[in-house]
């Protein structure tokens, strides 16, 4: 079995308009800023990703009992449950508190650790005062990523069409992310701030890969194109299949009775692997055809491939 | 190629297996008593361990401010003489001269603590007032009176403090705005020393549980984390909130004790060097304290047995010191209680530190600033093991898949076996890089090597494509060129991933620290040492086999 099928590849790159082309990642994206503007109005936060525990304040537990999640609550009845629900398969229950009194927490995890410490207990709890920083922290912590990357593609190519394409098509595979988030409920988190910046870093991978291929290279442009793409798609194919076993592994005990779901490993593997899904569309339709559109236009590939050949001669 | 050495000789990848050999080394053997022992040096975090785990945050502000003394003294006074018309006199370098219409002595204006004072009769019939004291030293205390806290003052920086409690900029601007003084510089935070010293109790603290290692980590200027093995959330939050129990009480018989006094009727001193070279803190007791001892010393015949009737201090149950009263004190205290102490630790160095160790136990364990807990949380230890072998399970289940991509895609083990031992290798790398730094591995630390071997195996790819563009291992010269080509797009991905990663290593306070770290040291590894090392192999490889292996396209 051949990993890349080239007929298929061939194809895509002979057959495709990439004017027309451009219009599946811009809907796309369209409906990825769609689903997170919905979300901003909609969510009582106020964010275009659903808040979890980390930034709003409050505790979260997670342990097993054969109890259902209305018993649980009512269990907790006087203190401020935010949810309590079924986590990962199994008896595995995870039980959510808003921001608390210092004596409340005190008593909640007296309570807890009372009655199910032998239960694969797990307790995280965060300030409220705390947690808002942190939100101001994690915005910033994305604007800086984005922004660095961006300026490191200007330097790196030093030519604005191709530069941009590249960050546009990074940003594209952020905002899907987001928006998948939103979709699949999961919550912004220390584990998916992580990898939205990784993703920053990671999905300009296959775009630098692209665009150093088509401006220094010689050759024709379709057969690099395709070159690209065979490199290109076996990256993004490998990267994915680690996350995907990432993925499984920790989410819980659906494959296997005796695994537990790993919060931080799942969260940082389902947003990159959404991430990643969104970069085969943005690097081999946006940014392809954007960087086909300039070429075809500008004609200015042939001073790409001289210049980075003069100076290698010189040194 | 001829002529040339074999690849397994070239200086990148020579220096690949000796960092991979070194990195095996640092990770199972180790030194100790003059003994080499093997075994896994790995040391895991708390989420795997079982534990719990405290984020604390040092509340105060490290300040720079001015503000006009004369007007200080006169605002002080005017309340605490309950004089309205306080005159400034005359200022000086180090003294400040005013003039009251009230009566008073001068150890009335002592006690204010703003300096020492000399006393004498204003011509008008209030009394002159001459203040031995310095601007800074005058507007520590006027901070100190209205914000009912502890200001230090930072040494080597003229009116700049450390203030240790809660407070905002604007609330400061509030309190000098009487006195023509305004915040010139403001940081939440506190000190260095400030910061060693609260660490230092609650090390103390800690260690009084019986705890052979407390990893407490200070992040940024005032946060401080806590890993705390085998306890649980409450034990771990009393310890670090709540001041301890402090009490004395005395020996009556054998192992049979009786109390004598709370912590509360005490008031500790400074660690000092008294007479004859012995160390020991001084401590006040209060009237009622003091009474409670003198009735204690007679009822249980310390005053006449002092040996037999020892005083012991406990905190929070654990004996911290003990000593028989000195025949002095023993005969003192029968006719008049004794207010002014001093707990003996004896001579020489390790006295010193008993001194000052006593001094904290005195305090109650009570730390220097307050402090908030502003994160926690806890993972039982079968949780963490659980998570240990899900995340090993995983990590390996990753590998299969992703040697089983890699092969689909180029089919020859020569380029498949290097791609997936150099992706092995820089986790042993990493692995070893933990060791030697004595980080932990945590579940965020594991998931920044998986995503480092992620982007390695792209680089691989990018570096077997191009160098086999047209499916042929070139000539020599063509392979030169064509390796820098490559190497130029990985360093441009490498650079993009190390910014992005960066705003990490400062936000969330340390918590992704881990991730962020590793990321970026892992990416360097890859870039300088296992994927130049690479390159040498898969040259080699294919040039050796190259009557048979290439599957032309063109």
């Amino acid at each position: 079995m051949n990993l890349i099928n080239e007929k298929a590849i061939d194809d895509y790159v002979k057959k495709f308009n990439f004017k027309q082309i451009l219009i599946i990642p811009a809907i796309l994206l369209a409906v990825s800023l769609l689903i997170l503007a919905y979300t901003t109005i909609t969510s009582p936060t106020h964010s275009p990703v659903e808040l979890g525990m980390e930034f709003q304040g409050g505790m979260a537990m997670i342990f097993d009992s054969a109890k259902t999640p209305e018993q649980l609550k009512g269990d907790f009845s006087a203190y401020p449950v935010i949810q309590a629900r079924e986590y990962g398969g199994g008896d595995r229950k995870l039980l959510q508190f808003g921001p608390m009194k210092e004596s409340d927490i005190t008593e909640v995890t007296k309570k807890i650790n009372s009655e199910y410490s032998n239960s694969d207990l797990e307790i995280r709890q965060m300030g409220e005062v705390v947690s808002q920083a942190l939100q101001g922290q994690a915005l910033r912590a994305i604007l800086f990523s984005f922004l660095g990357m961006g300026i490191v593609v200007f330097l790196i190519f030093r030519t604005f069409v191709p530069s941009v394409a590249v960050v546009i098509s990074a940003f594209a595979d952020i905002v899907f992310a987001a928006a998948m988030m939103d979709v699949f409920g999961i919550a912004l988190s220390l584990g998916t701030v992580a990898a939205l910046l990784m993703l920053i870093g990671y999905s300009v991978d296959t775009d630098i890969l692209l665009t150093t291929r088509l401006l220094k290279r010689k050759g024709e442009l379709s057969e690099k194109i395709k070159d690209a793409m065979k490199t290109g798609m076996t990256m993004t194919l490998t990267t994915l299949a680690a996350l995907i076993a990432l993925f499984l592994v920790s989410s819980g005990s659906f494959l296997v009775s005796t695994f537990t779901r790993i919060d931080i490993i799942r969260d940082i593997s389902v947003v990159l692997i959404f991430g990643l899904i969104a970069d085969i569309i943005n690097t081999w339709m946006t940014n392809v055809g954007i960087l086909k559109w300039y070429l075809e236009k500008g004609g200015t590939v042939e001073k790409r491939v001289e210049k980075p050949k003069k100076r290698r001669q010189a040194t | 190629m001829n002529g040339e050495e074999p690849f397994y000789k070239k200086p990148r990848v020579l220096l690949l297996l000796i960092i991979i050999l070194a990195s095996i080394a640092v990770m199972t053997v180790s030194y100790k008593n003059g003994e080499l022992k093997v075994g896994s040096n790995l040391k895991y975090g708390l989420d795997l361990e079982g534990g719990s785990w405290l984020q604390l945050q040092l509340q105060g502000a490290i300040v720079q401010v001015n503000a006009d003394e004369k007007k200080i003294i006169q605002t002080e006074f005017e309340k605490l003489l309950n004089d309205p018309s306080i005159k400034i006199e005359e200022t000086t370098f180090n003294s400040i001269t005013f003039t009251t219409s009230k009566q008073t002595t001068q150890k009335i204006i002592d006690d204010f603590g703003f300096g020492k004072s000399t006393i004498s009769q204003a011509p008008d019939g209030g009394t002159r007032i001459s203040l031995q004291v310095n601007s800074n030293y005058v507007l520590q205390k006027y901070l100190e009176n209205n914000l009912n806290a502890e200001i230090i003052q930072i040494e080597g920086n003229l009116l700049t403090f450390e203030i240790r409690k809660t407070v905002t900029e604007d609330e400061l601007n509030a309190i000098l705005k009487p006195v023509d003084g305004k915040v010139n510089t403001f940081k939440t935070g506190v000190s260095a020393k400030t910061r060693e010293e609260t660490k230092n109790i609650l090390e103390i603290k800690l260690n009084s549980l019986g705890l052979k290692e407390i990893p407490i980590r200070t992040v940024g200027d005032n946060y401080l984390l806590i890993d705390l093995a085998g306890i649980d959330i409450n034990t771990a939050r009393e310890i670090a909130a709540k001041p301890g129990k402090f009490e004395i009480r005395i020996q009556v018989k054998g192992n049979e004790t009786e109390h004598v006094l709370y912590g509360t009727d005490l008031t500790p001193g400074l660690p000092s060097k008294e007479k004859g070279d012995s160390w020991g803190v001084s401590f006040t007791l209060n009237d009622a304290g003091a009474a409670a001892l003198r009735d204690a010393a007679i009822k249980y015949g310390a005053v006449s047995d002092p040996e037999a009737h020892e005083l012991i201090m406990l905190l929070d149950e654990n004996v911290v010191y003990n000593a028989p009263l000195s025949p002095d004190l023993a005969r003192n205290i029968q006719s008049v209680p004794v207010k002014n102490m001093i707990a003996n630790t004896g001579t020489g160095d390790d006295a010193q530190k008993k001194a000052n160790q006593l001094q904290i136990h005195l305090k109650a364990g009570a730390l220097p600033v307050k402090v908030d807990v502003i994160g926690a949380g806890q993972v039982s230890a079968e949780l963490g093991s659980k998570f240990k072998l899900q995340v090993l399970i995983a990590g390996i289940i990753a590998l299969i898949l992703v040697a089983i991509v890699v092969s689909m895609r180029y089919k020859q083990p020569n380029i498949v076996i290097p791609m997936l031992s150099t992706s092995f290798s820089e986790v042993i790398i990493i692995l070893g890089f933990t060791v030697l730094v004595g980080f932990q591995l945590d579940l965020p630390t594991i998931a920044g090597i998986i995503a480092v071997i992620g982007t390695g195996i792209d680089h691989l790819i990018i570096i077997t494509d191009e160098v086999l563009a047209g499916g042929a291992m070139p000539p020599d010269k063509v392979y030169r060129s064509r390796l820098t080509k490559a190497f130029a797009i990985i360093f441009s991905a490498a650079a993009t991933v190390l910014v992005a990663m960066s705003p990490l290593l400062i936000m969330g306070f340390g918590a992704l620290r881990g991730f962020a770290v590793i990321t970026i040291v892992g990416v360097l590894i890859g870039v300088f040492i296992a994927r130049p090392a690479y390159a040498e192999v898969i040259q080699g490889m294919l040039v050796e086999d190259s009557d048979r292996t290439f599957m032309g396209e063109e």
